[in-house]
């Protein structure tokens, strides 16, 4: 495979995974809960570029977050570009090249991510927050997490995860 | 692979970069924020929220289409007897020389779902200021008051719902007491209520009283329901109680709402000026 090709089928992964995001997301249930697929599509951008890369992904995808929801302008394009750069960093240093602990790099990243939009928002006090933090980020994580290893799994070859070690 | 090879002068510097970029967004007022927002808004997110109107347009129009075939009965039902209150109410008001009512205009619009921590305090809708939307147009749903558009793109726009920590609306009973309304804190991870502050003492609200907007200021016409008072939440001994109110729309509840582009807020016009009341 050239490399040509193969950016041109992760850019189709990606690409996918932003269309679920508006297209596929209404469909599954309470959105507080429903997968973050435009927030997955970074992790899995993340997971295999370098950290600068993925953070200027993060920043890029934080600013259209926060356009679509501006209740604290500036916070989501912080936790999304810091999320993309720990995520690359992390996973060449510490993770190994496979879906069970990218699932776990990714549920970790849904969690960093809502803790430092809360925080650098202003919206971390309260019982709100507290609510946010203890049910509905752990089960957006946990969805999330499901659905991006479903990911790795369905387009492997093309996102060159080792299903096997 | 390395740490090493990860770490260059390059990655250190894009996210130095994007970490000042997104300070500085957090820092500069809210006019320029709301001007970025809209730009990216009118651009790349152009397309991204065509696809999501069309999938909210499929996904509730099965269930929209019963529920518009019973209310559609019903109001047949309420039309024929409207038209008898209607030409009593002309000659009411010829009886009281009371010129006709102002007209609003109402324009519905598709509720557009965002993720994210904070996504319950905003929704997208998908009318803009090509249907008639302004900033500050109250917003309701078939039950009530829901929020308010904060700010308007062509297409589309964003509103402000009441569990949005900066909301406030000036409510009243119809018995005459007044208050101002705002988001209660959570007790629970699915409980989202109001609070009914600055209640003198004296004005005792019982439990399930209904709220309506009072019609202070120049935002929110006078008589949309508010929500029912639950009970009181804390007194200050001798000046002033306030209440716990349970909203009369759920946001989670609702996948479209109704904008009130031309609400009634002056109804001083709908009389003559020599009439009088």
């Amino acid at each position: 495979m050239t490399v040509r090709s193969e950016r041109v089928r992760v850019a189709l992964v990606l690409g996918l995974l932003a269309v679920g995001h508006f297209a596929l997301r209404p469909w599954l249930g309470n959105p507080r809960v429903a997968p973050d697929f435009l927030f997955l599509a970074v992790l899995v951008y993340a997971v295999r570029t370098r950290p600068g890369r993925a953070a200027v992904a993060g920043f890029l995808i934080g600013l259209l977050s926060d356009s679509l929801n501006p209740v604290a302008f500036g916070s989501a394009m912080l936790a999304y570009a810091v999320v993309g750069y720990l995520a690359a960093w992390g996973k060449a240093v510490f993770f190994a090249d496979n879906p069970g602990v990218a699932g776990g790099l990714f549920f970790a990243g849904v969690v960093i991510r809502d803790v430092l939009v809360l925080l650098w928002g202003g919206h971390a006090a309260g019982t709100t927050a507290f609510w946010q933090l203890v049910l509905w980020t752990p089960l957006q994580a946990l969805t999330t997490a499901v659905t991006g290893v479903l990911v790795l799994l369905l387009f492997h070859e093309s996102l060159h995860v080792r299903v096997r070690e | 692979m390395g740490p090493e090879r990860f770490t260059s002068r390059w990655d250190t510097l894009a996210i130095v970069v994007c970490v000042v970029l997104a300070i500085a967004a957090r820092a500069i007022p809210a006019p320029v924020q709301d001007a970025v927002a809209a730009a990216v808004r009118r651009s790349v997110a152009v397309p991204l929220l065509a696809l999501q109107h069309q999938t909210e347009l499929l996904r509730s129009s099965r269930a929209r289409l019963h529920r518009l075939v019973a209310e559609r009965d019903s109001s047949l039902v309420l039309a024929i007897r409207t038209d008898a209150l209607a030409e009593e109410n002309d000659r009411l008001r010829e009886l009281l020389a009371l010129r006709n009512r102002l007209g609003g205009r109402a324009v519905a619009a598709e509720v557009l779902r965002q993720s994210g921590p904070t996504a319950g305090l905003t929704l997208v809708l998908t009318a803009g200021s090509s249907s008639g939307v302004r900033p500050l147009t109250p917003m309701v749903a078939p039950g009530g008051l829901l929020g308010v558009v904060r700010s308007v793109d062509p297409s589309y726009s964003v509103a402000v719902l009441w569990t949005h920590p900066d909301f406030r609306v000036a409510a009243m009973t119809l018995d005459g007491s007044v208050g101002l309304v705002s988001p209660a804190p959570a007790t629970g991870p699915e409980t989202m209520l109001l609070q009914l502050t600055g209640v003198p003492y004296r004005d005792l609200v019982p439990p399930g009283t209904r709220l309506y907007t009072a019609g202070f200021g120049d935002v929110y016409p006078r008589g949309i329901p508010i929500g029912e008072v639950l009970g009181v939440a804390r007194e200050q001994e001798g000046v002033s109680r306030t209440y716990l109110v349970r909203a009369a729309v759920h946001p989670g509840a609702v996948a479209h709402v109704i904008l009130l582009v031309a609400p009634e807020l002056d109804v001083s016009a709908a009389f003559g000026n020599d009439g009088g009341t």
